[in-house]
């Protein structure tokens, strides 16, 4: 308990001294509750994702960071990765991967370079495959373009700044 | 210096008065002693806390040194411009004053020739025999003295009138630092009469001990400010801060060694725990329990062996030594603890 809210300090700080320093990444704490944060990340280049502005929300449990915190999108993003509704992120760093070396700005980082390189294939834990079949099934298909002009009607439609 | 004052000094009309300004400067001789010795224990400890604290104590230290400076000069300006008025005063006291000076001089002469640098006794027992000799014309010293003696409150009254008109030079702050006898620095000839004066007034103004208790921190806190790294005036014996801060670093390289991890650049300073981000101590710095090279403290290794056992920079799982590891935080415990400890008094 402590040592999790002692650490997020530290990372607070940590990310208001390098707030330049990674202008994809805008990380907010909670005013109230520092085991609630969000992010603001720019949808990397050269993807369907480009030109999004994408919102996440971190829940950090008490035992971080020897868990991880629980993150998912708040903005929708048609992602083989990503569950359509929820948002919930199937990576495998936010699982059983998680070091409690990551911290919440590269687990960021690690989300941009998710959205940059989906894993259709990878073992996904997403309860309700719908998302996860119907994006993993374009791609597993080799329909790439599918999946390319579904994430960018998408990012368009819920990711961008509403023109007019 | 001491038969003579004695022989000079002419008989006192008045035994009691005599006697009871007898008491009051042996009183006053020992209190000085009591300050300059008391001043001499806290520069001594300051300059030995001084290494321990770091920036920490800085900015309380530039305050108090700010007052300080603010402080001093208005009383000295105020003491050199009421010399004249007071001057009058003396003359007419004269042979009053001029046997407890020698008096005092003979108690400064020979009970406190310890401290280095009577200036009191030895300024006050020469005036004397001048005073005595001539019929008053006493020194600047005297009358600084005894104004400061008897008039000290007043002075402090015409302080806070004359607060706006005397603008603090940097001078004093310079003298102050320089602060009681023994600095082994090579001092500017000029600032020396600065620093009697300060010293004599303030271990005269500081009529009890409390006070001057209060007043030698204050002093200790200017030396760590007085001096910039690079000032010439700056005594070998304080602390190069620069130096100490540096130490950290060289452990930080040191700890970075071969690990993976520097791409991150929160993790960037693996002289902090990468997993608590508390700093390691010399026990955390010296514990390398996988073969991959991540260092974290032996805190936070504990709790990771409680719960997957996983090498936060590999992902292996600790066990391929888990006996050797395990007696290591065992062994570790106790020094850890102790570090921990030790550190925290070091730091306070």
């Amino acid at each position: 308990m402590q040592a999790s809210r002692a650490r997020l300090f530290k990372e607070y700080k940590e990310v208001q001294r390098e707030k330049t320093a990674d202008p994809d990444i805008q990380l907010v704490c909670d005013d109230s509750n520092i085991f609630k944060w969000t992010a603001l990340i720019k949808g990397p280049s050269e993807t369907p994702f480009e030109g999004g502005v994408f919102q996440l929300a971190f829940a950090v449990p008490e035992q971080y960071p020897l868990q991880p915190p629980q993150v998912r999108f708040l903005t929708k993003i048609f992602h083989p990765n990503v569950h359509f509704k929820t948002g919930e992120i199937c990576l495998d760093i936010l699982k059983n991967a998680w070091s409690p070396a990551w911290t919440l700005q590269s687990v960021c980082r690690a989300i941009i370079a998710l959205m940059a390189h989906p894993e259709p294939d990878s073992p996904l834990n997403c309860d309700s495959a719908f998302s996860c079949l119907w994006t993993g099934n374009l791609l597993r298909s080799g329909d790439t373009r599918g999946y390319q002009s579904m994430a960018r009607m998408y990012t368009r439609l819920a990711a961008m700044p509403k023109k007019g | 210096m001491v038969s003579d004052s004695i022989t000079n000094a002419p008989i006192p009309s008045a035994p009691n008065s005599k006697d009871f300004s007898k008491k009051k400067r042996a009183n006053r001789t020992a209190k000085l002693k009591q300050c300059k010795l008391d001043a001499r224990r806290e520069q001594w400890l300051s300059q030995v806390a001084v290494k321990s604290k770091g920036c920490k104590e800085e900015g309380n230290c530039a305050k108090k040194e700010r007052d300080r400076s603010l402080e001093n000069p208005r009383r000295r300006d105020e003491d050199n411009n009421d010399d004249g008025s007071i001057h009058h005063e003396s003359d007419t006291e004269s042979p009053s004053n001029s046997p407890t000076n020698s008096l005092l001089g003979g108690g400064g002469g020979s009970g406190g020739s310890d401290s280095g640098t009577n200036f009191i006794g030895s300024s006050s027992s020469g005036s004397s025999i001048s005073g005595s000799s001539s019929g008053g014309c006493c020194s600047g010293s005297i009358t600084e003295e005894e104004e400061e003696d008897d008039d000290w409150e007043a002075v402090a009254d015409a302080l806070a009138a004359d607060d706006d008109n005397n603008k603090p030079e940097p001078e004093p702050e310079n003298s102050y630092s320089q602060s009681p006898s023994e600095s082994q620095l090579s001092m500017q000839s000029d600032s020396t009469p600065e620093l009697t004066n300060g010293l004599g007034l303030d271990s005269a103004n500081s009529m009890t001990e409390t006070e001057s208790a209060r007043m030698v921190p204050r002093i200790s806190g200017n030396n760590t400010q007085a001096w910039r790294p690079d000032d010439a005036y700056r005594p070998q014996s304080l602390p190069n801060l620069a130096k100490q801060r540096s130490f950290p670093a060289t452990n930080r390289h040191f700890g970075h060694g071969g690990v993976p991890w520097s791409r991150n650049s929160v993790l960037g300073a693996p002289s902090s725990c990468p997993i608590c981000y508390e700093d390691l101590d010399l026990t955390d710095s010296s514990f390398l329990p996988c073969l991959c090279g991540f260092r974290l403290c032996l805190f936070c290794h504990k709790r990771i062996l409680e719960e997957d056992g996983r090498c936060p920079g590999c992902r292996k799982p600790y066990e391929h030594d888990q006996v050797e590891s395990e007696a290591s935080v065992q062994g570790g415990s106790l020094t850890f603890r102790l570090a921990r400890s030790c550190s925290m008094i070091a730091r306070s």
